[in-house]
């Protein structure tokens, strides 16, 4: 067997030990597609999620972001500003505070393993 | 200017970055990667002679990416990818951010080009394959054709200035200008040839010392929270022979509507490609007084997707290719040759950051080819995850 073939069998192993991992793990917020049923959200976050979901979807699922396990608010501003740089983004630097506070919410609130408030 | 200009040039460049370098207090990193895993059913068989195989069976995408936030103004990303052709270093680049309207990447990227480069990962794009246009080897009669008009990615060694500026809060404009090394070939080649413009086997450095350049301009209008649309224009030109005598130059034009998780994407590329009609014994036809030094390749695509369930997506995509001018004694093409292709597809995200994909293509082609045939069918069926 060739080293690539060896790597490629080796992530692919990787890659279902992971799907099975996230098939195991329970979230507190409903999973819908490639993001998050908004239904599931509390009220307050709703506006948030949706102009995420809009904008960070433009280029790539959402599971970059909701799975990527980072939960520190430095992070994602970092994270945020780097992608709001990429060419036809279209998240105006007015809308990154907005999608800051449903990243923050989500990696305290709504990541698997942590708690969430019910929804109102 | 001569190679060691542009090795002085590029080292003032990087010493500028680490300059103007915020100390690295506390560095951020993000692992992402992507997988997928496709069947391509395809009854259409090799050519005895001549034409090369097309793809059929199991191939696997893979690509890992590590990104470093080291400042608000400086991050650096690494990514590797395994494809059909092994492992391949699809980026290595630092960008310095020195305002929204200025940004420098300094590495090994793909330089800005069209509107799909930026969703050339399979976990990014809803079909198993590319556009025709940025065909990187899953279409039928590939080497007859000598793949598409820009197989994507195309990471290359050089420098890139971008940069954004927004007109009020509706309004995106984007630019962007790069100096790369540029695609190769042989001397008195007749095409690039892509294996070795991205192989690693043959260096990860030019065969000429002559820079290809280019860029693209886009504007974006929102026309509402959930509504935006696109027009962009891209250009890039160099040369690909050791020589430098013979030039290719690749024009491009996109639009993109988006309304909510609806898209809609045209895009149109062409390229002209010069030919070393040195030896006409070489070609089919006679090469004329003038004109006859290139060919033009021509491709375009309009994808439209649409999200049927909140897991599932449909996806139709018509394709093009057309290709004008001379070519080889024992090439199975003609003066004028054309591909169309039709494609339904499906992707259905059995969870998050899991898509299983779906589509059935309908080729039909100007020319026989050696398959002696004028249209084919083939199918693919695929999951892609991105971690």
């Amino acid at each position: 067997m060739t080293r690539t073939w060896a790597l490629a069998l080796v992530m692919m192993v990787l890659s279902a030990a992971g799907v099975i991992s996230c098939l195991t793990t329970s979230p507190r917020l409903r999973p819908l597609g490639d993001g998050l049923d908004v239904r599931s959200l509390p009220e307050e976050n709703r506006a948030d999620y949706e102009l995420f979901a809009q904008r960070c979807s433009k280029c790539h699922s959402l599971s970059r972001a909701l799975d990527n396990g980072h939960i520190e608010d430095r992070f994602w501003e970092f994270y945020v500003e780097r992608m709001r740089h990429q060419p036809g983004s279209g998240i105006a630097p007015e809308e990154v505070p907005q999608i800051l506070r449903f990243l923050h919410f989500y990696s305290r609130e709504g990541a698997p393993g942590t708690e969430v408030k019910e929804s109102k | 200017m001569s190679s060691s200009r542009w090795i002085v040039l590029a080292s003032l460049v990087l010493a500028l970055v680490a300059l103007l370098a915020r100390p690295a207090w506390a560095v951020e990193r993000n692992v992402a990667g992507s997988l997928q895993l496709d069947y391509h059913l395809s009854p259409e068989r090799s050519a005895p002679v001549g034409s090369g195989p097309t793809f059929r069976g199991f191939t696997t995408e893979a690509a890992v990416k590590l990104s470093a936030d080291i400042s608000n103004q400086l991050s650096v990303n690494v990514k590797v990818c395994l494809g059909c052709h092994g492992l391949e270093t699809d980026m290595a680049a630092l960008d310095y951010r020195f305002a929204d309207e200025l940004s420098v990447r300094v590495g090994r990227f793909s330089p800005s080009f069209g509107a799909f480069n930026l969703r050339h990962d399979p976990a990014n794009h809803r079909l198993s394959d590319k556009p025709l246009a940025y065909d990187m080897g899953r279409m039928l009669r590939l080497r007859d054709w000598n793949l598409g008009v820009l197989p994507s990615p195309f990471p290359d060694n050089g420098v890139e200035a971008s940069g954004t500026h927004w007109f009020g809060s509706t309004v995106q404009l984007d630019y962007a200008a790069h100096l790369v090394s540029g695609f190769k070939g042989a001397s008195g080649g007749t095409d690039i040839d892509w294996v070795q413009s991205r192989t690693g086997s043959l260096y990860y450095v030019d065969n000429n010392d002559q820079p290809a350049y280019g860029g693209r301009l886009a504007l974006t209008h929102r026309f509402s929270q959930n509504g935006d649309v696109t027009a962009g224009t891209s250009f890039m030109r160099g040369a690909f022979d050791p020589g430098a005598k013979l030039a290719y130059t690749i024009a491009g034009a996109d639009v993109s509507l988006r309304i909510k998780r609806t898209n809609l994407r045209i895009e149109y590329l062409v390229r002209r490609q010069d030919l070393d009609v040195s030896d006409p014994k070489r070609y089919r036809y006679e090469i004329p007084a003038s004109g006859g030094d290139h060919f033009l390749k021509h491709g375009g695509y309009a994808e439209l997707e649409v999200p049927v369930t909140g897991s599932l997506d449909l996806v139709g995509r018509f394709d093009a290719l057309y290709r004008s001018g001379n070519v080889l004694v024992d090439s199975p093409l003609l003066a004028r040759s054309g591909i169309f292709r039709y494609t339904l597809g499906t992707a259905y995200s059995l969870q998050r950051g899991l898509r299983l994909k779906y589509s059935t293509e309908l080729w039909t082609f100007s020319d026989p080819g050696y398959a002696g045939k004028n249209s084919a069918v083939s199918m693919h069926i695929g999951a892609a995850t991105a971690f």
